[in-house]
């Protein structure tokens, strides 16, 4: 049919409705169409790099593997979620312990942890690489456990009242309750945090593969050190592989996985009655440039249905048991809270005797090293801040308001952006080389586009968000007003960003934080790249034999401090003060 | 000057078929036993007064109810027809197979039923979709299925099955 | 009244909030009785506390003094033969109207193929069959309270208790829905065997009611008990109808 749409005659649409051929319909179709594109994909690439094709052959596996890891790492990160979830929930006290614990740890940046963790885990198996594994799995899982874990609690808090009378007057308990209500109440924050883990999740997975390529004595095998490797021996073409291969897997988990479930949780969202904000964008913007894919997920309900006739099963089993021992579900909810409180309790306490231990000794020599590179350190984290600032909101606010420019640009920077920037990090050394090695800055250059790369999507994304988020009867009178140029931006714009600045800012300095780590001590092309700053100094402290415990132990504390310390001085009480005066209500 | 004074059956504009698209059946039915209760016969101001609603609310209720041949609207006064009178007085299942009657003579209905005659199988929804958009624009087509899902399955003349997304004509039970 | 025995007994019902030590008596002394075949309004101006008062009838609440009896038996909150309308649908968004009508028969382990028998039967009943695998946000509000109350009908409950069930309705659909209760009501194959219905619209109540308990004043008490004894269906317009209307308006005010 060649006619353009909204000009077809009823007649020519109805008949171009002819039935398809059964064994052509949907998945089967698609899935053909798939694999000869795979097949042709293979054979070009094949073709153009000969002396690769082993290289090419073992990436599906080198892909397997960090894939494994993040799975690992997501099942522990939503069944502690669910559990964590579950226990604060119980009582208000469990709550006021649980929750702030949650919020410290959450403000730790996530490469504190891992230093700390690989010495532990290496040390504990004595070398042995499920030592490693397991370290890098813990550090994934503290990038994802945190935010599902407030997820978790957000949505048990805020199940509409009426639902649980109705649930309560219409007999619904125990199992059967937490099946028919607690779970799908769960499950919309859930998938969302999910989506936010992964993503976090892969910049982790390849930053700590990238790591422990420069230090230990063993190097599991994944995508992240494949790049890592690449790099060390220069090889430009591999590190295209790698980085294209990471990208493929993260954009195929999308479209089948992602997008799919996102569609499936629809169902759990609970409707707001009534008042329809405008514009604002909810958790499921995300992915909406992807079609929905109903084949995909046809083939994959029919092949889950085994799973679902299962759990029916066990379900019905369950709730029998339930019948006849009505308090187990209670005696669980307590066992569940005294473990995680045993957990907190055993890990908090050991974390202070190693803490005592360590400074009751002596500091070591580089400790007074540490205030200058701090310095240094904030001072690239606020170049690169000031620059992702200058470009993202321009673009935020064409992005935001154009829907053109959002339907055409949204594709590539999410794909961009689920780029993780320690993926990167050999090309932009080797772009950093190419530029600044004339005046000998290419280290410097390097830490600061990484780190960079690290900030600006968390900026750019909240930004749009809160340019999306101007109602549309006051982005109205303000052209009927005519505000225009500079009393735009300064009266509507600016204040609608605030907020979204603000939020965009605390997570964006966070990430950044966890940048340095990479990015200030850099191994490439057998030369070694290094800068002041602490997150050079905790890379080496690692990778000194044996690893410099209290070293490690001090400049992680320092960035903990810089850290808690910006978010409770400067962005928690602006972000505060923000949102009294800049709030958008609609009434 | 109004020119609403057709019976059903006249092959509108998709104009009309649209306010069908934002009220419900609740709402048809109930402006038809408020005029009924006023005697059969009211000019729109009381009648806006009597249910509470103003005329923004009230003006595709009335459209909707007119387009399906329950009420004439004459000079700003609104009078129920025979077919409404034959409405009240029925039950449930007697008002549905009366309104199935009249929705099935609508011409956007009939285009989703002969479309799906036509093509002997369940319909996905980006189909219909299309099918919807080649006529009104697919600005509007959204709107325009999920009305025509919703008064389908009231009338018990489609099936749509929302997980699947699949429509299906549908054999009245009587 | 009558011999038979009482199917509700509200006896002496208080209510009180306590807040900083302070005592907030929301219901005093509350105390009526509902028989089969009743259709029971309670009425009152917003804040009189008749919503608490239902919560506590349904065993949602729990009074400060005084007894609710179900059959002569204490209330609780499950009970199998108490089912209730809720004001705001309360609806399961993630369930479809067959699984959201069902689910109280699931809490009572009802086979699923009985269950969803039921189900039918009672979807069909308030005239939504069609709408069996739509999920609720597919719905208008008269549908989606048609869906609560089909999912009361199918506990086939000997009470139905209704907690201002048009409120979130606009006027024409809301007068829709109190015919087809009517009509329900009328059936005499059909659950339930009394009503208890909350409202602030006398109106509302003198439209549906056999009896009406007037409850006014901050905390609520009970100023009268009226019976209508006007036939079925009634006329708004008729002067009959509106005289009652004004009696319970002076009443209150």
């Amino acid at each position: 049919m060649g006619s353009p749409p909204g000009t077809r005659s009823p007649t020519e649409a109805v008949n171009s409705l002819r039935p398809v051929p059964a064994e052509m319909s949907g998945g089967r179709l698609h899935g053909r169409r798939l694999a000869l594109a795979v097949l042709v994909a293979s054979l070009a690439v094949a073709i153009a790099f000969p002396q690769q094709i082993s290289t090419i052959l073992a990436i599906p596996l080198l892909a397997a593997f960090s894939l494994g890891r993040m799975v690992a790492a997501y099942t522990l990160a939503v069944a502690f979620s669910i559990g964590v979830g579950l226990a604060a929930t119980s009582s208000r006290r469990a709550a006021s312990v649980l929750l702030p614990l949650l919020d410290v740890l959450q403000s730790i940046p996530i490469f504190g942890f891992f230093p700390a963790a690989l010495v532990f885990f290496v040390s504990s198996f004595q070398g042995h690489p499920i030592g490693l594994e397991l370290a890098v799995v813990f550090l994934i899982f503290t990038s994802m456990a945190w935010n599902m874990a407030f997820g978790v609690y957000e949505s048990l808090t805020t199940i509409p009242r009426d639902l649980e009378a109705a649930a309560d007057s219409y007999g619904l308990r125990g199992w059967l309750r937490f099946r028919r209500v607690t779970f799908p109440a769960v499950m919309p924050k859930l998938v969302y945090n999910s989506m936010l883990s992964w993503s976090n999740g892969w910049y982790f997975l390849v930053a700590s593969e990238v790591f422990t390529a420069f230090g230990a004595t063993h190097v599991r095998p994944g995508l992240g050190a494949f790049i890592a490797e690449a790099g060390i021996t220069g090889a430009a073409d591999r590190i295209a592989l790698g980085i294209g291969a990471l990208a493929a897997v993260v954009v195929a988990l999308d479209v089948l996985v992602w997008r799919p479930t996102s569609l499936w949780a629809e169902r759990f969202r609970l409707e707001t009655t009534g008042r329809q904000v405008a514009r604002v964008p909810g958790p499921y913007e995300r992915l909406k440039w992807l079609p929905r894919f109903l084949p995909i997920r046809t083939a994959t309900r029919a092949r889950l249905r085994p799973v679902a006739v299962a759990w029916r099963r066990i379900s019905a089993r369950i709730e029998k048991v339930y019948a006849v021992h009505p308090d187990v579900l209670r005696r669980l909810a307590v066992i569940n809270l005294a473990m995680f409180l045993a957990i907190f309790a055993v890990v908090g306490i050991a974390g202070l005797a190693a803490l005592i231990a360590l400074l009751a000794r002596p500091l070591p020599a580089e400790a007074q090293e540490i205030p200058i590179a701090a310095l240094h350190s904030f001072l690239r984290l606020l170049a690169a801040y000031g620059i992702a600032l200058v470009w993202t909101v321009p673009i935020a606010a064409w992005v935001g308001r154009s829907q053109r420019a959002s339907r055409f640009l949204t594709p590539f920077l999410e794909v961009f952006a689920s780029l993780p920037a320690a993926a990167l990090l050999p090309a932009i050394l080797g772009i950093s080389i190419v530029i600044a090695s004339a005046v000998g800055l290419e280290a410097q250059l390097a830490a600061l586009l990484i780190a960079l790369f690290s900030m600006q999507w968390y900026l750019l994304f909240n930004l749009i968000a809160g340019v999306r988020s101007i109602p549309a009867d006051v982005e109205e009178a303000a052209r009927a007003f005519g505000l225009r140029g500079r009393t735009y931006w300064k009266r509507l714009l600016f204040p609608a960003l605030v907020p979204s600045l603000i939020t965009g800012s605390i997570t964006a300095w966070g990430a950044g934080w966890n940048a340095l780590i990479v990015s200030e001590y850099i191994l490439f092309g057998q030369r070694i790249y290094r800068v002041t700053g602490v997150g050079a100094m905790l890379s080496e402290a690692t990778f000194a034999t044996p690893p410099n415990a209290s070293l490690i132990l001090l400049t992680v504390l320092t960035m903990i401090v810089v850290v808690v310390g910006m978010n409770k001085l400067l962005w928690r009480p602006l972000y505060r003060r923000a949102s009294a005066r800049f709030r958008l209500e609609v009434e | 000057m109004s020119n609403r004074n057709d019976v059903v059956g006249r092959t509108g504009a998709v104009a009309d078929f649209r306010s069908i698209a934002k009220v419900s059946v609740g709402q048809i039915i109930g402006l038809v036993e408020a005029v009924d209760e006023v005697g059969g016969t009211a000019d729109a101001a009381t009648i806006s007064q009597e249910v509470d609603m103003d005329l923004d609310h009230l003006g595709p209720i009335l459209d909707a109810a007119e387009l399906l041949g329950l009420v004439t609207v004459a000079d700003g006064d609104i009078r129920i027809t025979d077919l409404s009178r034959k409405l009240l007085s029925a039950n449930l299942r007697e008002r549905k197979t009366i309104l199935r009657d009249i929705t099935g003579r609508l011409p956007e209905f009939r285009l989703i039923l002969d479309t799906a005659r036509q093509a002997g199988r369940p319909l996905g929804r980006q189909e219909i979709l299309d099918v919807i958009a080649a006529r009104v624009g697919s600005h509007q087509a959204e709107d325009l299925f999920k009305a025509l899902v919703y008064w389908g399955r009231y009338v018990e003349l489609l099936r749509y099955d929302s997980e699947s997304e699949q429509l299906t004509l549908r054999a009245p039970t009587k | 009244m009558s011999p038979r025995p009482a199917i509700l007994e509200v006896r002496d019902v208080s209510r009180s909030y306590f807040e900083d030590s302070r005592e907030v008596k929301v219901l005093d002394v509350i105390r009526f009785e509902e028989w089969e075949g009743d259709f029971v309004c309670v009425v009152g101006p917003s804040g009189c506390g008749k919503s608490t008062l239902l919560k506590i009838i349904v065993g949602l609440d729990r009074p400060t003094s005084g007894e609710v009896l179900f059959e002569g038996r204490p209330m609780r909150a499950d009970n199998p033969q108490v089912a209730m309308v809720f004001q705001s649908f309360a609806l399961f968004p993630w369930l479809t109207v067959e699984q959201n009508v069902a689910v109280g028969l699931e809490a009572r382990h009802e086979p699923a193929d009985e269950a969803g028998a039921l189900a039918r039967k009672y979807i069909e009943a308030v005239g939504l069959d069609g709408f069996e695998n739509a999920f609720p946000r597919e719905l208008s509000g008269g549908m989606k309270q048609r869906v609560g109350i089909a999912r009361a009908l199918a506990v086939e409950p000997l009470l139905l208790c209704m907690d201002e069930p048009f409120y979130a309705l606009d006027s024409l659909t809301a007068q829709t829905l109190k015919d087809e209760i009517l009509q329900l009501w009328s059936n005499p194959d059909l659950p339930p065997k009394a009503v208890l219905m909350v409202t602030h619209s006398i109106e509302e109540a003198v439209y549906l009611a056999d009896r009406i308990i007037v409850i006014a004043g901050r905390p609520g008490r009970m100023i009268a008990e009226v019976d209508i004894d006007l036939p079925r269906p009634r006329n708004r317009k008729e002067p009959e109808f509106y005289g009652w209307v004004d009696e319970i308006y002076s009443l209150i005010v």
